[in-house]
């Protein structure tokens, strides 16, 4: 069947591409059995979703920037910054977490697997994650508490 | 077996123009060659990239395991499953497989036939895995996506369409082309399933007018 | 897919096949002919798979009871 495709069309979708972080493929593949997404590794990537999120949310608030300041200054998509402090199941892209690190300043290694990008090799980190999510408060100012709780876990992050 | 050839425009974004490529309605032995001789060890060199990163395993793309030559073998005279590609300087840039047995699942369109998008790929050079990752040519995944529609309107199938995601996708099934996302498929790896409606398939084609 | 020459065929249905027919086109929307396209393709994957040593099952929504089709 042939199809009519405008210069207009094409250009417009290749600067919607362009815009998504993500990259488009589709199918059920018939996976390696230790890489299917079994339930505890969808619960396991909901968790760091969870503290991920949060600790994004908190260092912005600290930063004192909306949403689409800190987009903008780190140079990454706003729709996507929202689902990453408001959707735990989004898992970020990789050059998502690059540019935050970049902008908190914090390690790179430490944040992806904070992101759950890498397989957390730090109990300690994940300790100190686990405690920051108990402490932290996704609304309200930032209290003592909670800039304790950040203050903490960013110095397990820098110390990687 | 006669092929038709559909004239289409990819972004080249070192050039930051457009160029002319092709969209053939089927998948031939040269796309099973280049795929082969090309699309191997280009995501090859990109997994090594990501290793070296330290990026997770789970995280490497889950096509790496694709094999378009048994998924090509697989649908052969197959009159339910149309397939497409798209080639620009004689090389393949992206590959995809349909299904037209399958209903909607949307409750507005249950039981109404679909195009449902059984595998898409683009070739790893067309694609980000890493910061600072610029695709060799822009506009392939969405042309693919077009296809799909086109047919499921050509079908009288209304341009329905459905699919599962890999989860580095969702964000463009959801945001940019609109569809729907009616949640993991316990019976598909918990992938998520997302289906367009026939208004936003008029949307996507659209596009840009 | 591909707008090779097409071949016409004339199909002589019964009133009850006719009715189906048109029942069916109701449900999904679809002309006769396309409908019947669906069959056919339907007709094929079936085939297919079952020469390929695959079963084509009913499975029960609420017992989860699998009651095995005839082999087409």
């Amino acid at each position: 069947m042939k199809i009519e495709f405008t210069k207009e069309w094409c250009l417009r979708m290749a600067q919607l591409e362009a815009e998504t972080p993500s990259n488009f493929e589709v199918g059920a593949s018939p996976l390696a059995p230790e890489e299917t997404m079994e339930a505890a590794a969808v619960e396991q990537s909901a968790a760091s979703g969870i503290v991920f999120g949060r600790f994004v949310r908190l260092m912005r608030r600290k930063q004192r920037l909306t949403v689409e300041k800190l987009a903008e200054d780190a140079g990454i998509d706003v729709v996507e910054l929202v689902e990453i402090e408001e959707d735990s199941r989004h898992t970020p892209e990789p050059r998502t977490v690059y540019q935050l690190a970049t902008q908190f300043k914090v390690p790179m290694q430490g944040l992806m697997q904070l992101a759950g990008l890498s397989k957390a090799k730090d109990a300690r980190l994940v300790n100190e994650a686990i405690r920051f999510a108990a402490r932290s408060e996704p609304v309200a100012d930032l209290n003592e508490a909670e800039r304790a709780a950040l203050e903490a876990l960013v110095s397990v992050l820098s110390e990687r | 077996m006669s092929i038709d050839v559909s004239k289409v425009f990819l972004f080249d974004n070192s050039a930051k123009n457009l160029v002319e490529a092709e969209l053939l309605d089927a998948i031939v032995e040269k796309q099973l060659l280049d795929w082969e001789d090309q699309w191997i060890p280009a995501r090859d060199e990109v997994n090594r990239r990501l290793k070296a990163a330290g990026v997770d395993r789970s995280k490497w793309p889950q096509t790496g395991h694709w094999s378009w030559r048994d998924k090509q073998l697989g649908i052969k005279g197959s009159l339910s499953n149309p397939s497409f590609c798209v080639v620009h300087a004689d090389e393949t840039q992206g590959l995809m497989i349909l299904d037209t047995l399958p209903s909607a699942r949307l409750s507005s369109q249950a039981g109404k036939p679909i195009v449902y998008i059984d595998y898409l790929e683009v070739a790893p050079w067309n694609r980000k895995h890493l910061p600072g990752d610029v695709p060799r040519y822009g506009a392939v995944g969405s042309i693919l996506m077009r296809a799909a529609i086109e047919l499921s309107l050509q079908e009288g199938f209304k341009g329905r369409v459905g699919l599962h995601s890999l989860p580095q996708s969702n964000d463009w099934y959801a945001n940019k082309c609109g569809m729907t996302d009616l949640g993991p498929d316990p019976a598909k790896q918990n992938l998520r399933y997302f289906e367009m409606t026939p208004e936003i398939a008029q949307a996507f084609i659209n596009r840009g007018s | 897919m591909a707008a090779a020459a097409k071949k016409t065929m004339t199909l002589n249905l019964t009133d009850v096949e006719m009715d189906a027919l048109e029942d069916l086109c109701q449900k999904k929307d679809l002309s006769k002919t396309a409908v019947l396209r669906q069959a056919l393709r339907l007709y094929q994957a079936v085939e297919i798979r079952t020469e390929r040593g695959a079963k084509l099952f009913f499975e029960d929504e609420q017992t989860k009871e699998k009651a095995e089709l005839m082999m087409l």
